[in-house]
């Protein structure tokens, strides 16, 4: 174990940058250049020490402290997260988003609609509150990341977690069914997430069958208005193109 | 409004050089955006002239990570460029059948000047899937304005129709020429420090370049085909700059 001099003194350096400020999904994104890491190495090795702590003594400050005291500083040290429990929440929030990429693979060769991508993505992104153990307490976290103060914070990751599932499902429009399906699944994903707090079913099997009704549901909608768009459109031209056939300047 | 006041014969008839390669390099330091000096830079690089900024010496400088501003500046301009080459697009698609039924003799170059602006907003769609930018909320508005746009403008006749192309090519060249500035400030910046653009920012001035250079040939065949004779030319003229303007500002934003 390290001097706590030291490690404090580490603490209070890393803490002049606004702290886990997460990086936003809203700017141009270099592509030779990475993003800068969302958590210093102290306030990683903290929360993941914590985090450990979350199925025996759930997301409260008791687990910020045990956390802090597992990775070697101070009591004290916790202090560096303003928000206390919710920082805990949004650190397994972030990196749960960030490791999506390297836990769903698809395979080059084959071809997998959108819909089956975003579909298995939501799936591992659920099963990730499972492997890290916290899905126990989860209702905990739900209820902290309602409180007022904290919803935008909680929305804007919620935003992130949706574009990062249509990006790695390779979705590439760029018009307003951009907004349309990022709002859809973050709908979808927050209701499963939900009902997974009260699934008392081996392996999650309920909460499967409900994110794939809910997936159903978004489809039928977005199938049926995209049929109303259609129609309007298709009528539309043809009155256009009936009036000029007919001679009018139009 | 030097141009407005120019007899457009004479712009017409304005020997336009080939290729001058130091005018680019001039542009970006122009302060203001006289029409006039615009037109000087557009005729400076056709279409398919090479590209006419050397690349820079060294061959592959290193370069450094954008700052936030940066990143939010070029955030927030392929936005808009995005949502212009749509209104664009939109406003071609719009005036065509009118323009064409009335005119024939214009389909080619209406032709012409939808598949460039089709291309260029392909480029910028890609730009944004790549760089995960999000399109303008705006966007279902813009459509529906931009057709609008292209159809009042070619009900009103052919003169009306290229005074409309003209007033948005006007605005959209200096917008690009902007950016092409901000660009090239940066790569400034950057060569006093020693580091490159780097490749990623270097391709998309070339892009830039170009599109810039498409979009203020498709103001010159307005011109050529008599937009100086709508009437009333500055009213048409102004309210359309004004709508690109206040639509850049908005799109920026949201």
């Amino acid at each position: 174990m390290a001097t706590p001099t030291r490690l404090t003194r580490t603490l209070i350096r890393s803490s002049l940058r606004p702290l886990s400020k997460p990086i936003t999904a809203r700017h141009y994104r270099a592509h030779d250049s990475p993003p800068p890491a969302p958590f210093t190495p102290a306030e990683s090795a903290i929360l993941s020490a914590a985090l450990s702590h979350v199925p025996a003594n759930g997301f409260t400050s008791t687990a910020l402290r045990l956390g802090a005291r597992d990775a070697g500083y101070l009591d004290a040290s916790t202090n560096l997260f303003p928000r206390g429990a919710f920082d805990l929440v949004n650190y397994h929030l972030v990196t749960q988003r960030l490791a999506l990429k390297d836990a769903v693979q698809f395979p080059a060769g084959e071809r997998i609609g959108v819909g089956k991508k975003v579909r298995t993505l939501a799936l591992a992104r659920l099963r990730a509150n499972e492997e890290v153990g916290v899905v126990g307490r989860w209702g905990e976290a739900l209820a902290l990341m309602v409180q007022p103060t904290l919803v935008p914070a909680s929305l804007a990751e919620l935003a992130r977690l949706a574009d990062e599932m249509w990006f790695l499902a390779g979705d590439t429009a760029v018009d307003s069914s951009w907004y349309t399906k990022r709002a859809s699944l973050a709908t979808v994903y927050s209701a499963t997430e939900v009902f997974m707090t009260q699934d008392q079913s081996a392996g999650f099997k309920d909460t499967e069958r409900f994110l794939d009704a809910r997936l159903e549901d978004v489809m039928r909608v977005g199938g049926f208005l995209g049929g109303v768009g259609e129609w309007v459109g298709y009528t539309g031209h043809s009155v256009v193109n009936v009036l000029r056939s007919k001679g009018v300047r139009i | 409004m030097s141009l407005a006041l120019l007899p457009s014969k004479a712009i017409r008839r304005s020997p336009r050089p080939q290729y001058l390669p130091v005018l680019d390099f001039l542009a970006p330091s122009w302060p203001s955006w006289q029409p006039i000096a615009r037109k000087a830079c557009m005729a400076t690089s056709a279409p398919n002239a090479p590209p006419s900024s050397p690349p820079p010496p060294s061959a592959n400088p290193p370069s450094k990570p954008l700052t936030k501003e940066q990143k939010d500046f070029l955030d927030s301009a392929l936005r808009v460029n995005q949502a212009g080459e749509l209104a664009a697009v939109l406003i071609y698609t719009a005036q065509t059948p009118p323009l064409t039924r009335a005119h024939p003799h214009l389909r080619p170059l209406m032709a012409h000047m939808y598949e460039q602006e089709a291309g260029h907003f392909a480029v910028f769609n890609a730009l944004l899937a790549k760089h995960r930018i999000r399109p303008t909320a705006m966007y279902p508005v813009w459509s529906v304005a931009a057709t609008a746009l292209g159809w009042g403008t070619a009900l009103m006749g052919r003169e009306a129709a290229m005074a409309c192309t003209e007033a948005v090519e006007t605005e959209i060249g200096g917008h690009y020429n902007e950016q092409v500035r901000v660009l090239l400030e940066w790569a400034d910046e950057r060569r006093r420090e020693g580091a490159g653009l780097g490749a990623e920012l270097e391709e998309l001035l070339g892009t830039l370049r170009r599109i810039r250079d498409e979009e203020l040939e498709h103001l010159d065949i307005a011109v050529e085909n008599d937009a100086k004779e709508a009437r009333p030319y500055e009213l048409l003229t102004d309210v359309i700059k004004g709508g690109c303007r206040a639509a850049i500002w908005v799109t920026e934003r949201v």
